[in-house]
């Protein structure tokens, strides 16, 4: 029998759409799930999907991503990479697997309710596949890491962290649970598809994937990069709905949610990835600094979509451009001071050598951020450990669950953005986590970081043990040095020749 | 005497710390305290100089020997702590 080609019949299959006879439209398709928009089933029938794909097309492509990826991983199983690598890429390995697997199950939920409560039959086709990439990529996140537990407890958190109180877990699950696990399929299309996936996965992926191959972890490399493909294709289902949207009359609304979205995964990517980039990877395999990859990968690329789309730039957007210029390097020094609340063990990245290139790439870095360091180096050539280590919680955003933190040293400038609602005070690291709060306060004021737990004594005992304990961190699982301090020994040996000079 | 959640955002470091004081404790206190989690950690100390404190984003000092209970504060409040040359 002849097949006819794809172009031949998918618009028409896509766009037949069942006619509720029996049940109203709102209970085919609830509002709180389908979008409270009150746009009619015909104008969601104008969603046009820019990558076309049919299910037969993609199970044959995925089977032959899955064959190029696990037979990368089974012909190089014996190859020792794992166990000489450099301690800061393991780090890398451990804090992406810890962040990134378990959410894409997650992740497809979110797909699956688009899948079933979208009204636009396009985007329903779309997160079809997209829902089984989700998943292809939670199972193979956890089998690629599993080979390396029995060599590295902390590879554990993998399959633990997701379910852990751990600090940047609760920060994480907050962002997520926010843009796609508590929000409509039209939601979910544009603040995890389009604001989310579009130009952040882009960068953790593709961005990891030239940082591992340089490592030597080839396996690592063409996992992410086959992942990147499916993100790619699944990450064009909010573009369509924008348009809708817009056409629609419904601009305002679409806008506020690319800004809120767009602004909570800057900030989780200015502590997963920042410190990855500028720190944690060898001198000598990095091939950008974080800014620069921010500049090329994401700023660039929001700044034509959202053009081409007819939305505006967030209005934050010049804050935005600062930002990536600093906040990472304070995410690094707090996750690394706080070192013993990681499931991986951060890389100072701090040598001269290194201090050199940030000074380069982040001019007035050493006025800075490195004034705190420099206090840092001299308890660590010293051996004055106790005072490496933290006695007590930075205060973290109730928004981005993330430390409040600003410029250090010469430049001193950090701020809180307080705002009392309902009689509590709550603390925003930025005037932008605190406007996202304002947008819709009685769906995030009920929450509780870490530091509010501490204080409702929902931690105990009172000390970085309870803490520990209540992050799930166990003994041989907490983090240190990924260097044991080896780095700090040019810092020693510069101090002995100036004693001699 | 009750213990009194204070954020102390300390001149020279990089970010926002939880410092328990006491509400009969001074501002002198409550500077000494701040700087237990930030002086020779994260910031030099700096001689001939004492710490103060204020309001947040405020310029006008409190004084020396006010005490938490008096001050106002709401709980987890964030204070500035300020080097001042003696």
């Amino acid at each position: 029998m002849a097949v006819l080609n794809r172009m031949d019949w998918y618009d028409l299959a896509r766009s037949t759409n069942w006619t509720p006879k029996y049940v109203t439209e709102d209970e085919l398709f609830p509002p709180k799930l389908s979008g409270e928009f009150g746009l009619p089933l015909a104008a969601w029938e104008n969603y046009d999907e820019p990558y076309k794909q049919t299910y037969p097309e993609y199970v044959k492509v995925q089977r032959e991503k899955d064959a190029g990826a696990y037979s990368v991983k089974a012909a190089l199983e014996r190859s020792r990479i794992f166990e000489n690598a450099d301690p800061g890429w393991k780090s890398v390995m451990k804090a992406h697997y810890g962040a990134i697997a378990r959410g894409e199950y997650a992740a497809a939920s979110a797909e699956a309710r688009m899948m079933r409560f979208s009204k636009a039959p396009g985007m329903r086709n779309m997160s079809t596949l997209g829902c089984m990439d989700e998943i292809r990529h939670g199972q193979m996140q956890l089998y690629f890491p599993h080979e390396h537990v029995a060599k590295d407890r902390q590879i554990d958190w993998a399959f633990k962290a997701y379910d852990t109180n751990e600090w940047a877990m609760i920060a994480a699950r907050h962002f997520f649970d926010d843009i796609m696990m508590t929000r409509d399929a039209i939601s979910v299309s544009i603040m995890l598809t389009f604001s989310f996936e579009t130009g952040f996965t882009n960068m953790q992926f593709l961005g990891l994937a030239a940082d591992a191959a340089e490592a030597g972890d080839h396996t690592f490399a063409n996992l992410i990069s086959s992942i990147q493909t499916d993100e790619s294709r699944h990450a064009q289902i909010g573009g369509p709905a924008l348009k809708v949207l817009i056409e629609n009359g419904k601009k305002e609304e679409a806008q506020k949610r690319v800004d809120i979205a767009v602004w909570g995964a800057w900030k989780l990517f200015s502590v997963l990835t920042g410190p990855i980039m500028d720190y944690y990877t060898p001198l000598e395999h990095r091939k950008q600094s974080f800014k620069e990859f921010m500049e090329e990968w994401i700023v660039a690329q929001f700044e034509r979509a959202l053009t081409d789309m007819g939305l505006d730039l967030p209005w934050y957007w010049d804050i935005f451009l600062k930002d990536i210029g600093q906040t990472h390097h304070g995410m690094h020094l707090g996750s690394y001071f706080w070192r013993p609340t990681l499931w991986w063990n951060p890389a100072a990245g701090v040598t001269p050598d290194e201090r050199a290139w940030l000074e380069e790439k982040y001019p007035g870095w050493n006025d800075t951020w490195g004034q705190c360091w420099d206090v840092f180096i001299d308890n660590v050539v010293d051996g004055n450990m106790a005072k490496t280590y933290p006695e007590t919680l930075p205060y973290v955003c109730n928004m981005c669950q993330l430390p409040i933190l600003g410029v250090p040293g010469k430049g001193w400038d950090v701020k809180d953005y307080p705002l009392e609602y309902n009689g509590r005070l709550y603390h925003f690291g930025s005037e932008v986590d605190r406007w996202v709060f304002q947008q819709e306060p009685e769906r995030y004021a009920g929450h509780l970081s870490i530091v509010d737990r501490f204080l409702a004594g929902m931690i105990q005992p009172m000390d970085l043990g309870g803490a520990l304990q209540y992050m799930g961190l166990a003994p041989g699982e907490i983090g240190d040095d990924a260097h044991n301090y080896a780095w700090a020994e040019v810092y020693r040996a510069l101090r002995e020749t100036r004693k001699a000079g | 005497m009750a213990l009194f959640p204070l954020t102390s955002n300390f001149e020279g470091d990089f970010v926002l710390q939880l410092v328990p004081v006491d509400t009969e404790h001074t501002m002198d206190e409550v500077a000494a305290a701040a700087a237990v989690h930030s002086v020779g950690r994260r910031v030099r100390d700096r001689p001939g100089h004492i710490l103060r404190v204020r309001r947040h984003g405020s310029t006008e000092l409190l004084p020396r020997n006010l005490k938490v209970a008096e001050a106002g504060f709401k709980p987890t409040e964030t204070v500035d702590i300020i080097w001042q040359a003696a």
